[in-house]
């Protein structure tokens, strides 16, 4: 597994057990920041996003780890039928949409590279992007989601290391999450709020950007 | 600002600059001033201190300042004594409860809606149609002790919610003409925003006595509504049980969750004072 991923991340081989590391790390990260995230929704949703989150993940990291032999895209489309069945409100439909769709993208393949990684992130935004029908600057989880996505192909192309990438990835989805706190809410609850919707940052671009966090941290130990 | 005149009257106000007139109404200036501070107030994170206020309207720091200090004589506006910025004051929300009082619909719909979602165990919404969206101006909680933010004061566009649908239904062909030429917003990938679906969506309402929402306001979540009348027979409100798709719509409509919600909106139409061959209900 680890050997490979040195100058060019488009090398380095992936498998189930990166997308177990992935799911451990955004368990273990919704966990850890569960009243934050549910603070963060309290100001401009039903306070339940960390809750929610944190339920979700503790039971898809349970689901995948009962998985034995499945390949890497069966497990993220676990995880995401996981998410629709045990998340409430709109971050189970959109989030579980999203690993459905990534899993999906991966075709039952036992082994895959970082752009396969790419083209399965990417096809679980667009699977977000069809259901929520959210633009960048809607304040919602694309805001984070698609700068992520960007700065992660970015680096890619540009020759770095996968662990490199998912550093660009998650920077892009802080700037990104940060960038939501002026803005006013133009899709889910937040948006019957109209202006009063406007300084607080989204609880769904802050989630997402845990998720890219812990993308680099699954990728780090790639590395070590 | 119906003259170039009046556009650039900052600074050397006479009389007639402080009135004019606006669609043949009679306009004081420093009323609509006032009203501008207390939206900008009222809207994102509240605190602001005088001089984002005269930048955010483009008025002069002295002419805030003034407007500001008499909003605070009145108690509409208070200073905060750390920052020396301004937010709105506590006289704010007696007047926001005022207005709900007042809505004759909103005091009669109190103890149908309350058994209503006990009755079904789902949150319960009633609201108005202002402009082009619909108003809540009640809302109880789902009825299984879970965190739930208050809705009242939230603002949805028709055309995404069951209540809307169920109010423009009845309404006068002309009216209803107007609201599906638009704009009709899209917050879902399931909202209807294409005007002969929403047409036939409407029909669909006047055929069966409710409207239904199915992930178009808020993916994950459904509502089911019916409109209530007035003794003319002309649609005020609606009335609504909102709640997770899976439990509202599990497979279409369950026709008791239908048949609760049209019998509470009679109910209240009753309340209202429609007669039963007033009320343009099915």
């Amino acid at each position: 597994m680890s050997t490979v991923d040195t100058a060019d991340g488009r090398a380095a081989k992936l498998d189930r057990l990166f997308v177990l590391r992935w799911i451990q790390e955004c368990a273990a990260s919704l966990e850890a920041e569960r009243e934050y995230l549910t603070q963060l929704d309290a100001a401009i949703g039903d306070a339940d996003h960390g809750v929610n989150m944190d339920r979700g993940m503790r039971a898809a990291r349970a689901k995948v780890r009962s998985m034995d032999a499945e390949p890497a895209g069966s497990l993220l489309e676990a995880v995401g039928a996981t998410l629709i069945l045990t998340v409430g409100g709109a971050a189970g439909p959109l989030y579980g949409t999203a690993f459905q769709q990534a899993g999906r993208s991966l075709h039952g393949c036992s082994t895959f590279d970082a752009l396969d990684l790419l083209s399965a992130l990417s096809a679980g935004l667009q699977g977000v992007q069809r259901l929520g029908a959210a633009s960048e600057g809607d304040k919602t989880i694309v805001d984070a989601f698609a700068p992520a996505l960007s700065a992660f192909r970015r680096g890619l192309m540009g020759g770095g290391s996968l662990a490199s990438a998912t550093t660009r990835a998650r920077e892009a989805a802080e700037v990104g999450m940060r960038a939501t706190t002026p803005l006013q809410a133009r899709k889910g609850r937040a948006s019957y709020l109209g202006p009063r919707s406007i300084g607080h940052q989204d609880p769904g671009a802050t989630s997402t950007a845990l998720l890219f966090a812990a993308l680099e941290r699954a990728a780090g130990e790639l590395d070590s | 600002m119906d003259s170039p005149t009046v556009c650039c009257a900052r600074n050397r106000w006479t009389p007639s600059r402080r009135i004019h007139r606006r669609g043949g109404v009679v306009v004081i200036q420093s009323v609509g001033r006032a009203s501008m501070i207390l939206k900008a107030l009222g809207s994102g994170a509240g605190r602001l201190g005088v001089t984002e206020l005269a930048e955010r309207l483009g008025l002069a720091k002295a002419t805030v300042y003034g407007l500001v200090r008499t909003l605070e004589i009145e108690g509409l506006v208070e200073q905060d004594p750390e920052t020396g910025k301004y937010r709105l004051g506590a006289a704010m929300l007696a007047l926001g409860n005022a207005f709900l009082a007042n809505n004759q619909l909103r005091t009669r719909s109190l103890v149908w809606s309350e058994s209503l979602a006990s009755r079904v165990g789902e949150a319960v919404r009633v609201g108005v149609l202002n402009g082009p969206n619909v108003l809540i101006v009640h809302h109880v909680f789902r009825p299984d002790n879970s965190v739930q933010i208050l809705e009242v004061g939230a603002s949805i566009p028709w055309n995404a919610c069951a209540l809307g649908k169920a109010f423009v239904a009845y309404l006068r062909a002309d009216e209803r003409g107007e609201l599906l030429a638009g704009p009709l917003p899209r917050l879902t990938g399931q909202t209807l925003t294409d005007p002969q679906l929403l047409e036939v969506a409407l029909q669909e309402t006047v055929r069966t006595g409710y409207a239904v929402e199915d992930q178009e306001a808020i993916v994950g979540e459904a509502e089911i509504a019916a409109a209530v009348f007035d003794h003319a027979g002309a649609p005020v409100g609606a009335i609504s049980v909102v709640g997770p798709v899976e439990r509202v719509l599990p497979d279409g409509p369950p026709p008791n969750l239908a048949a609760a919600v049209k019998e509470v909106a009679r109910g209240l139409s009753r309340d209202l004072g429609a007669g039963r061959a007033g009320v343009r209900s099915g």
